[in-house]
């Protein structure tokens, strides 16, 4: 069995190495990010709990498979955020049963974060109730909210948002800045 | 350990997966890499056979032809080479897209610099005639190729004694009224010329040379000269 101490004080890259090694080391990986994974998948669809958790079994199942394909360019968090965003899409493609639906959960975490957004903080000022921000939330284009969650809920970079997305980091600018424009104009609407 | 974490686990041994090998991802990495590379380098070959197809082309020939100079330029224009080298771009755009560092750049970056290695390579191909080595072994090998696609120095185009254009090879110089032509049919024609025949490129005028004329049907394979060009790359187009 593992000593989980160990885990605690590798780097993901090292934990990426000791796997290819010895396959235990995976769990440490699995731990580090299962609950932010998990609020990735339920943030980004509409997916239950239930079928969030397969979703999130096939995600790390690909992970393990792909392992070698992972060669240090790239931020590990980045790149197993990417090969979960990937499988979302390609499991909304398949089903098509549910709507993609772009949800967003702890309105207070998002509106801490985006109170510290000197471009949006001028607008919100805290004064909406958590409620009134989700139904603005709900306003936005679908576009622009996958990328509202992971600047503002994942607290992901520019560089890293680009990566996970695979979209230039120009576009990844236009579109959280056209994300920004559009949330103040139904901010605006809404005073 | 977590209810899900154990599942995962226990699914990898019990299913026994295993991560696929490095080699695999590389030899994708490195398929794509060449496809970019190849789409590139064959989009060159489309432009420098372009380059040389618009180079040699007789842009004046449209008064001869009684059709308008645009007419002239659009029935001149190597379509399957351009098209070839759009078809290229576009294969090499979605090759480097699908590299592993494909998104970080956009499309018209990546179209921008496609495009300005295709050109770069077609000019460095162009120089080196690779443009009318390609043309000819397409003109050899493929009979609808000369008539339909726009290739250098259309033999279609210099076989119309009864628009005045006429084109072959010298077989016999008299001293100074003429010579003798075989044109591409195998018929030999008397062709005169007098003192104020226009000889376009510095050439002489002897037995084995290739020509294009420009003049007047006189009668049954007898025609005047008005001006001779010199059919550029004659021995190998033969």
């Amino acid at each position: 069995m593992l000593d989980r101490e160990k885990c605690l004080e590798k780097t993901d890259e090292e934990l990426v190495v000791l796997t290819l090694k010895n396959q235990d080391f995976f769990s440490c990986l699995v731990e580090r990010y299962e609950p932010k994974l998990m609020r990735y998948i339920r943030r980004i669809s509409a997916a239950t709990q239930e079928d969030a958790e397969d979703l999130l079994q096939d995600i790390f199942i690909k992970v393990y498979r792909h392992l070698n394909d992972f060669d240090g360019k790239l931020k590990f968090s980045s790149w197993i955020y990417r090969i979960a965003h990937n499988q979302v899409i390609s499991q909304w493609r398949k089903t098509k049963s549910r709507p993609l639906v772009l949800k967003f959960e702890a309105d207070d975490d998002f509106l801490k974060f985006i109170a510290t957004d000197e471009d949006l903080s001028l607008d919100t000022e805290r004064k909406f109730a958590a409620e009134d921000v989700r139904k603005m939330l709900d306003k936005l284009d679908d576009k622009y909210k996958e990328v509202l969650v992971l600047k503002f809920l994942e607290e992901k970079d520019y560089k890293e948002i680009s990566d996970i997305l695979q979209k230039p980091l120009g576009t990844v600018a236009t579109l959280i800045n056209r994300a920004k424009k559009q949330f103040r104009s139904i901010v605006k609407e809404k005073n | 350990m977590g209810e899900l974490e154990k599942k995962i686990l226990e699914k990898i041994k019990e299913e026994k997966i295993v991560p696929k090998p490095r080699w695999q991802f590389l030899l994708k990495n490195y398929s794509i890499w060449t496809a970019f590379v190849a789409s590139v380098i064959i989009g060159g070959m489309a432009f420098c056979v372009s380059l040389s197809i618009i180079a040699n082309n007789d842009w004046d020939l449209y008064r001869y032809l009684k059709i308008s100079p645009v007419t002239h330029i659009l029935l001149s224009l190597p379509y399957l080479w351009l098209v070839l080298l759009f078809l290229f771009l576009g294969l090499a755009i979605y090759n480097y897209k699908h590299t592993k560092c494909g998104y970080r750049h956009g499309v018209f970056i990546v179209f921008g610099l496609s495009i300005a290695g295709s050109l770069l390579l077609g000019y460095i191909f162009h120089s080196y005639g690779m443009g009318r080595k390609i043309d000819r072994i397409f003109s050899r090998n493929i009979p609808i190729y000369q008539e339909t696609f726009c290739c250098c120095n259309r033999k279609d185009i210099w076989s119309q004694p009864d628009k005045g254009l006429l084109g072959g090879r010298i077989m016999n110089v008299r001293l100074d009224d003429g010579f003798e032509l075989e044109d591409f049919q195998g018929m030999v024609w008397q062709v005169e010329k007098d003192g104020q025949v226009l000889i376009r490129e510095p050439f002489l005028v002897r037995v084995g040379e290739g020509v294009k004329l420009i003049g007047e049907e006189r009668a049954q394979q007898h025609f005047w000269a008005r001006e001779i060009r010199h059919w550029d790359g004659w021995e190998e187009d033969e």
